[in-house]
């Protein structure tokens, strides 16, 4: 090989050695939504969360996947209902999509555009606020999505003739882990 | 509840007073009968629901055949599936097949994430399941709320079903209410019994109090209007209620209140 050429080779080399992507991987989560009747008041909690982030020119692409089936309220009764109303049989993934600038991972309080995708739809929702919080290479990401029934074309389950809410907040909490 | 689904339940209850009519009717030469004519054992219930096949072809086998759940298996060769379902979002008006690719091909994508294809595909019978078993659970809840009219109705005539008289007008609406009731309460269980189990499933929570008072209210909805055939025998013929029909009354309010607490159970929150 020629010197012009080994030079190419070591700048090449340099160039993509600046350009790693970062990574960051979904540690631990717990997502919880909500449901108002007015016999009952039910929250189903999920801890089967994963998730992936990839980081590049400055832009950083979130993916968080969860089974519907991996909610439980406590009564398994109601969890098999919920697996019917949200389609979760057909549609077993509820995913969340977001793009967020890498230089907000040191901020404590963002606003995300988050892609939702969960029983057949998908629904947008717009600056969703996000409390994070860094504790050592771990970043803490504390929320809560405004999710309606009605966004994702699902018919509100009743008892006793009173259908429960359309408002099903899901609040969010999930642990971050920069991979390098 | 669709309306084939209402005129079976309707023709169902007429056809188990007319039957409990029948068998009551206090003609000279019926007092005189046996005893086990005026009994109405589950099993007649049951078979006077089946039969109701032949009044009206279609609507019985498409709720209580196993082959309607057979089809839907995967393992019968015979898969039915809802002409608007398919994998994964092409029923829906926004197509949204999950895991598709990114715009982004530097995001991440479902199969970074390390999930199994169990969890990312879709299971069109799965879902045809669940949405039967719910259909048949709605009913169920309906009937058991609307049995629970007739059955406190049933416990208010109680008190005037004794009495000395032979015949008394309470004692006809007291039997005319419990086997309303019972008709009803047999066509309820039914929905329950035959709603389609899910594999894999752990029970827990409420739902196993209210199986568990099954168990109580269940059989003492078969020996309470038995039992109470027997008492009704020995009213209408002048003697006093006496051996084990003298148990018609203690069965029938431990079976109301298991009725009732199996109600609560999956109502309230406790």
């Amino acid at each position: 090989m020629n010197r012009t050429g080994f030079v190419a080779l070591l700048l090449f080399a340099a160039a993509s050695f600046a350009q790693t992507n970062q990574q960051w991987i979904l540690q631990q989560s717990t997502l919880s939504y909500h449901v108002s009747h007015p016999l009952h008041q039910t929250d189903g909690v999920s801890h089967e969360a994963k998730g992936k982030g990839v980081c590049h020119e400055g832009e950083c692409d979130f993916l968080i996947a969860a089974p519907v089936k991996s909610f439980n309220s406590g009564d398994s009764n109601r969890d098999l209902h919920m697996l019917q109303a949200t389609r979760g049989a057909e549609f077993p993934l509820v995913t969340v999509r977001t793009r967020l600038p890498e230089s907000e991972a040191s901020m404590t309080m963002i606003q995300a555009d988050l892609e939702i995708q969960f029983a057949g739809q998908t629904a947008q929702y717009k600056q969703v606020s996000l409390q994070l919080t860094k504790e050592g290479d771990y970043v803490r990401v504390i929320g809560t999505v405004p999710a309606t029934l009605s966004d994702f074309k699902i018919d509100p389950p009743s008892l006793l003739g009173i259908a429960v809410k359309n408002e099903i907040p899901v609040r969010v909490d999930m642990t971050w882990r920069e991979q390098k | 509840m669709t309306a084939s689904e209402g005129v079976q339940v309707l023709i169902s209850t007429v056809f188990v007073l007319a039957f409990t009519s029948f068998s009551f009717a206090q003609t000279p030469e019926s007092s005189a009968a046996p005893h086990s004519s005026n009994a109405i054992p589950a099993a007649l219930v049951l078979r006077a629901l089946r039969a109701n096949r032949v009044f009206n072809g279609n609507s019985f086998p498409e709720l209580f055949s196993d082959a309607a759940v057979e089809s839907s298996s995967p393992a019968s060769g015979n898969v039915s599936i809802d002409p608007g379902a398919s994998t994964q979002g092409q029923r829906d008006p926004q197509p949204n097949a999950q895991g598709q690719a990114p715009s982004n091909p530097q995001a991440p994508s479902l199969e970074d994430l390390g999930l199994s294809p169990e969890q990312t595909k879709g299971n069109p019978q799965l879902q045809a399941r669940l949405d039967r078993r719910t259909h048949m659970l709605k009913i169920h809840q309906r009937l058991g709320l609307i049995t629970a009219i007739p059955m406190i109705a049933t416990v208010a005539t109680s008190f005037g079903a004794g009495g000395r008289a032979t015949s008394t007008s309470d004692r006809w609406a007291h039997l005319a209410l419990g086997s309303m009731t019972t008709g009803l309460y047999f066509t309820a269980a039914a929905f329950a019994i035959r709603a389609p189990g899910i594999a894999g499933t752990k029970r827990r929570g409420p739902i196993r109090v209210h199986r568990a008072l099954a168990w109580i209210h269940g059989p003492g909805m078969i020996l309470t209007p038995i039992l109470g055939a027997i008492a009704f025998d020995q009213k209408s013929k002048g003697e006093k209620v006496h051996g084990i029909a003298s148990a018609h009354g203690p069965v029938a309010i431990v079976t109301a209140g298991a009725f009732g607490a199996a109600l609560l159970s999956v109502s309230l929150k406790f």
